[in-house]
C-alpha cells in the first residue's frame, strides 16, 4: 500500500468526522470524491443510470444520518460507505415486495439494539492496530490476486452471479471458476487468519 | 461456540449483499453466535469497499450535486421540525399549527415500525428471526403428519429456496435420505447426529445430492432445525421410498 492511499483513506475519514459536526462542506468534498464510483457500484450491480442517480442521492442522505455512528477504528470511510450502499440497494429493491427482508435484518444497525456480538467487537476494535491492519492487509490482497482471480470475486461482489452464470459469462468450464474462486477464497482466509492471530495478540497485551 | 460453518464464498456472497432472502436470513442467525465468521464477514465488507475504492468512477449527473443540497436542507428542516415538535409537547404548548403532523408523516421512513415490529416479538428468537416468527419454537403451530418430524414453514421462501423449520422430536431418527438439491441446515435448538458428527445449536451444515444421512435427535430434547433448500427431499430407504411421494 502506497502512502497516498493511506492518506487518502484518512482524508475520507476526516470527512465524515466532520459531516457528524453538520459540516455541509465536508459533506460536499465527500459527495465530489465518492460520487462517481458510488455510481459506478450501482451500475455495475445491475442498475439504470437513472436508478443508479437515486440510489447516489440516498445513499449520501444516509451517510449524513448516520455519520454520527461512524467510527473509523472499526472500518475505514469506504468501507462504512460500502456497507451503506449495499444495504440501500438491497431496501430499494424489496421496496416493491412489502414484508420481505430489508438490509437492517442481515445486518442489524446501532439505531436498533446492540447485539452481543456488536459489543465484542466493538471492544476488540477499541485498537488502533487492528483497523490499521484491516486496510493494508486487504489493499495488499487484492492488489496480489492474479487478474483472472480478482475478475470472478468483482462478479460475486457486482454481479451476485452464480459459478454457472459466471462460467457462461466468461467462457470457461465450471471446473476452472471453481478452482480460481477457490484459490482466490483461500488467500483471503490465509489472511483472516492472520489476523486472527494479530486479534490474540493484541487481546492478551491488553489483559 | 459452532464448530460447522457456512463456506467462506457464502459468507463472501452475505458481505456483497447478494444472497437470497432465505439464505441470507439463515446465514445471519448463524452469525449471531459465530465471532469466527464475523470477523469474515468484516474482512469481506473490507474487500467491498476497497473494490469501490479502487474503481473508476462513473460521470455523475450535473445536477446531482445541487439535488443533493435540496434533498439535505429538506431532511435537515424535517428533523428540526421533529425536534421542534417534541419540544413543544415537552412544555405542554399547544400550539395548532397542523403542519408539524403532517410533515413529519410525510417522512418516508419505516424504522419506527420495524423496531416496533422488534421489541414486540421474542427477544429469545435469533434477531433476525423475530419479525417473522409469532411465538418462541415450541408455540408455534407446527404441521405434519407425523410426530417424530414435523415442520413450520417461514414466510420469506423466494423463487431460489424454500425456507422452513423442522422439528425432529427427541431420540427419533429419521428415515434415510438423499436430496435432489443443496440442503442448507443450522441446528436453532436441541441436537442431532448422523454418520459424519454430531452437531448443535449454531452449527451450520451443508447436504447435497451426494449426501445420504439418516438424522437422529438427541434423546433429551426436540431438535429444532432451520432448513433451507432449493429442491426437495428424496427418501431412499424402503420406508422412505414408501413416504416419498406424501413429502412435498
Amino acid at each position: 500500500m502506497t502512502q497516498s492511499t493511506q492518506s487518502n483513506a484518512q482524508y475520507l475519514n476526516q470527512l465524515v468526522l466532520q459531516i457528524a459536526q453538520n459540516n455541509e462542506q465536508a459533506y460536499l468534498e465527500l459527495f465530489e470524491s465518492c460520487a462517481g464510483r458510488l455510481k459506478a457500484y450501482a451500475i455495475k450491480c445491475g442498475s439504470s443510470a437513472s436508478d443508479a442517480e437515486d440510489l447516489l442521492q440516498e445513499c449520501m442522505l444516509t451517510v449524513w444520518k448516520k455519520a454520527p455512528q461512524f467510527n473509523p477504528k472499526s472500518a475505514s470511510a469506504m468501507t462504512w460507505m460500502y456497507t451503506i450502499i449495499r444495504n440501500r440497494r438491497i431496501d430499494v429493491l424489496r421496496k416493491e415486495k412489502p414484508n420481505l427482508i430489508q438490509s437492517f435484518d442481515l445486518w442489524p444497525d446501532s439505531d436498533f439494539e446492540q447485539t452481543h456480538s456488536d459489543q465484542f467487537s466493538s471492544s476488540l476494535l477499541d485498537d488502533d492496530v487492528e483497523s490499521d491492519l484491516n486496510v493494508n492487509l486487504v489493499r495488499i490482497l487484492i492488489e496480489s490476486l492474479p487478474e483472472e482471480q480478482r475478475q470472478i470475486v468483482y462478479k460475486v461482489y457486482f454481479e451476485g452471479k452464480s459459478h454457472s452464470e459466471i462460467s457462461l459469462d466468461l467462457g470457461l468450464p465450471l471446473g476452472t471458476i471453481k478452482s480460481r474462486l477457490r484459490l482466490a477464497m483461500k488467500k483471503l482466509d490465509n489472511l483472516a487468519k492472520e489476523q486472527m492471530t494479530w486479534l490474540i495478540i493484541i487481546l492478551l497485551t491488553n489483559f | 461456540m459452532a464448530n460447522y460453518h457456512p463456506a467462506d464464498e457464502l459468507l463472501m456472497q452475505f458481505a456483497a449483499g447478494q444472497l437470497t432472502n432465505a439464505l441470507g436470513i439463515q446465514t445471519a442467525c448463524h452469525l449471531e453466535s459465530c465471532q469466527q465468521c464475523q470477523h469474515k464477514v468484516r474482512l469481506y465488507e473490507q474487500l467491498g469497499g476497497d473494490l469501490i475504492d479502487i474503481s473508476t468512477p462513473t460521470e455523475v449527473d450535473s445536477g446531482a450535486k445541487s439535488r443533493l443540497l435540496t434533498n439535505l436542507h429538506k431532511l435537515r428542516a424535517d428533523s428540526a421540525e421533529t425536534s421542534a415538535t417534541s419540544s413543544n409537547a415537552a412544555t405542554g404548548n399547544t400550539a395548532t399549527d397542523n403542519t408539524f403532523a403532517n410533515n413529519t408523516g410525510a417522512i418516508e421512513d419505516l424504522d419506527e415500525l420495524y423496531k416496533k415490529q422488534l421489541s414486540g416479538a421474542n427477544q429469545r428468537l435469533p434477531r433476525p428471526l423475530r419479525r417473522f416468527l409469532p411465538d418462541y419454537y415450541e408455540n408455534l403451530p407446527w404441521s405434519g403428519f407425523s410426530k417424530s418430524i414435523q415442520s413450520y414453514d417461514l414466510p420469506f421462501s423466494d423463487d431460489q429456496y424454500t425456507a422452513r423449520f423442522y422439528k425432529i422430536a427427541a431420540g427419533s431418527e429419521l428415515p434415510q435420505h438423499t436430496h435432489r438439491g443443496n440442503e442448507f441446515t443450522l441446528v436453532m435448538s436441541g441436537s442431532f447426529s448422523d454418520l459424519s458428527g454430531d452437531y448443535n445449536p449454531g452449527d451450520f451444515v451443508l447436504a447435497d445430492s451426494s449426501t445420504h444421512h439418516q438424522p437422529r435427535a438427541h434423546e433429551k430434547e426436540d431438535c429444532i432445525c432451520f432448513a433451507v433448500t432449493d429442491a426437495p427431499l428424496k427418501m431412499t430407504g424402503f420406508f422412505g421410498r414408501m413416504l416419498n411421494p406424501f413429502l412435498k
